[in-house]
């Protein structure tokens, strides 16, 4: 019996003058595209995930002067600035982890070693932002802890007219109640996206990367 | 200076492009798809190109690169029907004598090949590049006895498709 492989791998090889050829000047002209590589979105992403905590303070509420004032009546502007700091210095060790990874990949690896790599640098960009998700639920569960010990919640909150005339204890579970579920929310609903956005753009690399373990065991 | 280096690698690619049509014709199964990863592949082939040092060939350089763009990199992976574009590839080389049950043969195999992991793909199309273990293996980075064990049960997996 002719070796069925033999047979192919001489068809495989004849098959090349049906091949698409493309000119000097189509090759000439990708070389200056943009790369949809994963690496890059990946890179994206991160370049996302760090700018929206920004951005909120886009938001009215969360612009300095209120936000920091309803902090020091609260009497928790102290630990936010600490907080604060603590942050920025995590953030700017991220960065430079991150951008240490992204050197790390090569193309010119091999295939295994490339993959372990984008899944390093992709857990490096998760740890990021587990470590900012849990940055937004302790800064809303201070703002809890801070309602709780507040004297004058009502005032301290800004609320006017209407809080003033609310019950005191009331209000103080309403808006610890608010804060806590708010946190909850945000936190989860960022998460959600984002994890959702990265395992369906890395699923494949793992599917891949398992087959080549697998296969090297 | 960097026009001419950007002469130098279009030139170059030109003349090997083939390799990253085959590349392309195994791992997507339609026109547009092929357009699109030839043109990631390339763009990974030029970002890369300062580093090619020309102690190997131009060609072997390539293996690496287009394969691991198409393993890793790539990332448009939309699932689409499938067309016929590979058939239509695959179809008959006129010298050679028409012999249906060959043909019939070489159909098969190819749509099993097509059913392949990411992975055992790029083995197959190493294989029928007539690449020879070890470089197979470097290219993969697993050990030769294991390319050659993974290799081996494709070929049987093959076998069985074509002689049930």
């Amino acid at each position: 019996m002719m070796d069925e492989l033999e047979l192919l791998k001489k068809d495989w090889q004849q098959r090349e003058q049906e091949l698409p050829r493309l000119s000097y000047d189509d090759i000439h002209r990708m070389i200056w595209k943009k790369s949809s590589s994963l690496v890059r979105w990946i890179f994206y992403i991160s370049i996302i995930e760090f700018l929206v905590p920004h951005l909120l303070y886009l938001v009215p509420s969360f612009r300095e002067g209120n936000g920091y004032s309803v902090a020091k009546d609260l009497g928790i502007h102290t630990e936010l600035l600490v907080l604060t700091v603590i942050q920025y210095a995590v953030v700017l060790y991220f960065i430079i982890q991150f951008y240490r990874r992204y050197k790390e990949i090569s193309v010119l690896d091999d295939a295994n070693r490339l993959m372990k790599r984008i899944i390093r640098t992709r857990r490096t960009v998760k740890h990021y932002v587990i470590f900012c998700l849990s940055m937004i639920l302790v800064i809303f569960g201070l703002f809890v802890v801070g309602i709780y010990f507040s004297d004058n919640l009502a005032e301290a909150l800004q609320l006017g007219e209407a809080g003033a005339k609310q019950d005191p204890v009331e209000l103080k579970w309403l808006m610890m109640g608010i804060m806590g579920v708010l946190g909850v929310v945000f936190t989860t609903l960022m998460g959600g996206i984002y994890f959702l956005l990265y395992g369906l753009l890395t699923r494949r690399l793992y599917t891949n990367y398992k087959e080549l373990r697998r296969m090297d065991r | 200076m960097k026009k001419e280096l950007e002469h130098q690698f279009v030139s170059l690619l030109e003349q090997n492009q083939n390799i990253v049509h085959k590349v392309c014709s195994l791992y997507t199964d339609n026109p547009e798809a092929h357009n699109d990863l030839f043109q990631e592949i390339t763009i990974q082939l030029w970002k890369a190109y300062p580093k090619f040092r020309g102690d190997s060939k131009f060609s072997t350089w390539m293996y690496r690169v287009a394969l691991n763009t198409a393993i890793t990199l790539y990332r448009k992976a939309k699932k689409q029907p499938r067309t016929q574009a590979f058939d239509t590839v695959v179809y008959r080389i006129g010298a050679e004598p028409y012999d249906p049950t060959e043909e019939k043969q070489l159909k098969l195999m190819y749509s099993a090949i097509r059913e392949l992991g990411d992975i055992d793909k790029a083995l197959v199309f190493l294989y029928l590049e007539d690449k020879n273990y070890s470089e197979i293996a470097d290219t993969l980075g697993i050990s030769e006895v294991n390319a050659r064990v993974k290799m081996s049960r494709i070929k049987t997996k093959l076998k069985t498709i074509l002689n049930p």
